[in-house]
């Protein structure tokens, strides 16, 4: 329950709307506990509901057009291949404060945010993918652009 | 391997997940591009950043209303329904205690086992101490906003065991407020946290000042519990069992150190 929290509360960015997602991720397992396959990864099915059930509060709330949108286009960015900050940059990562990483966090994408938190949850390819829906090789490379974002803004914040 | 393709394999490339074909590649396009090195230098830091960041869990009253509602009963569900709940609930169960499957001192014990494991982590921690000590009155309002609650503590450190710092921990389910001293070459952790909800020993510990303590080993480290009021107190060191008594016995007399512990 603490992860499923600890997921919600920086996928949706607000205290309250983690409560509610962590109780709609309970309701619907609850509902769809009798469908469970036995044998499959039950932590990963409980963080895909929780995962489904913040996606379909965007829809409802509206906010999910635009941002979608700008998603799927950030996917086909590239690599920047920009020289790095070099030291400056490992002086920020070293110095990074919490707020720092809260906030370089939030700037992400939720796509970006969620392959990043169950990553470090402990989540393998194959189950971040089983988790957000797509394909593993699709995970692996998010999450390599998600980091190399989270580095760039927590350099920015610091310079 | 070009630099895009090295980029993406970083990570998986230090956790021994790439074939060996992929590993060699990674390594030789490493070998030859300092742009990459310099990134993949970076990415191990972001790693060391990003478990920095603060854990979230959820809130005892999430808990508590979601133990009331989902935690499973006997014959309440059907038996697939009740597993799944059961499984989804185990945060709930520690939470509670545990009480189903465990006796009293083997819950204690595992509240031992978190506080041996807590301590660890200090001493392995490349930073230990979020704030350093300037003092108690400069390590306590530190912790005003990071944890739930007012860490109530008697001692302010003195020559024999010096206040380090202090740093935000978790103890079980809930965070702790971490106060760190030193006894000559030894670490000694006390963590506060709240005392609700946690499967504390029966009262049989032994007087150590004002307090009763409960004493018990667990791998080479002693550790010394105690509950005042609201608060809960777990001091783990390797240092000499007759030293970790003195310390608590001046953590837990009031009026030895700056403030007083809150009346229960």
């Amino acid at each position: 329950m603490d992860s499923l929290h600890h997921f919600a509360r920086y996928l949706s960015g607000s205290a309250v709307d983690a409560e509610d997602l962590v109780q709609e991720a309970y309701a619907r397992a609850f509902r769809a506990a009798p469908t469970f396959a036995w044998g499959t990864n039950l932590r990963a099915w409980l963080f895909r509901i929780l995962r489904n059930a913040f996606i379909d509060g965007r829809r409802r709330t509206r906010r999910t057009s635009d941002e979608d949108a700008s998603e799927s286009a950030s996917e086909e960015v590239p690599f920047a291949h920009e020289p790095l900050f070099g030291d400056i940059e490992m002086e920020a990562l070293r110095g990074a404060v919490a707020a720092d990483i809260e906030r370089a966090l939030s700037a992400l994408t939720a796509d970006a945010r969620a392959v990043v938190l169950l990553d470090l949850e402990g989540f393998s390819e194959g189950e971040i993918a089983e988790i957000v829906g797509c394909a593993a090789g699709t995970v692996k490379s998010r999450l390599s652009r998600a980091r190399d974002s989270l580095r760039k803004l927590l350099a920015q914040y610091r310079r | 391997m070009d630099c895009m393709e090295t980029r993406t394999n970083l990570l998986a490339g230090r956790r021994g997940l790439l074939s060996p074909q992929e590993a060699a590649s990674l390594q030789e396009h490493l070998r030859g591009c300092e742009l990459c090195t310099r990134a993949d230098a970076a990415d191990i830091e972001l790693s060391r950043t990003l478990s920095r960041l603060p854990r979230r869990d959820a809130p005892q009253a999430l808990k508590r209303r979601l133990e009331s509602r989902w935690a499973p009963r006997e014959r309440r569900w059907p038996r697939r329904v009740g597993q799944v709940v059961a499984v989804a609930g185990v945060g709930l169960a520690v939470a509670a205690g545990a009480t189903l499957f465990l006796g009293a001192r083997e819950r204690s014990d595992a509240m031992v086992t978190e506080a041996v494991n807590d301590h660890l982590r200090v001493l392995y921690s490349e930073h230990p101490v979020e704030v350093e000590s300037g003092g108690i009155h400069q390590v306590k309002p530190w912790f005003a906003g990071r944890v739930d609650f007012a860490p109530s503590v008697a001692f302010a450190g003195d020559q024999d065991f010096p206040l380090k710092g202090g740093s935000v921990a978790y103890f079980m389910d809930r965070k702790a407020a971490t106060f760190i001293y030193g006894h000559r070459l030894h670490t000694i952790t006390l963590f506060v946290f709240r005392a609700d909800g946690l499967p504390w020993p029966p009262a049989d510990g032994e007087p150590v000042g004002s307090q009763r303590v409960y004493v018990r080993d667990d791998r080479g480290f002693h550790v010394l519990m105690w509950r005042h009021g609201d608060l809960g107190y777990a001091l783990v060191s390797d240092t000499s069992p007759t030293d970790l008594r003195e310390l608590a016995g001046r953590l837990a007399t009031p009026g030895t150190g700056s403030e007083s512990p809150r009346t229960p």
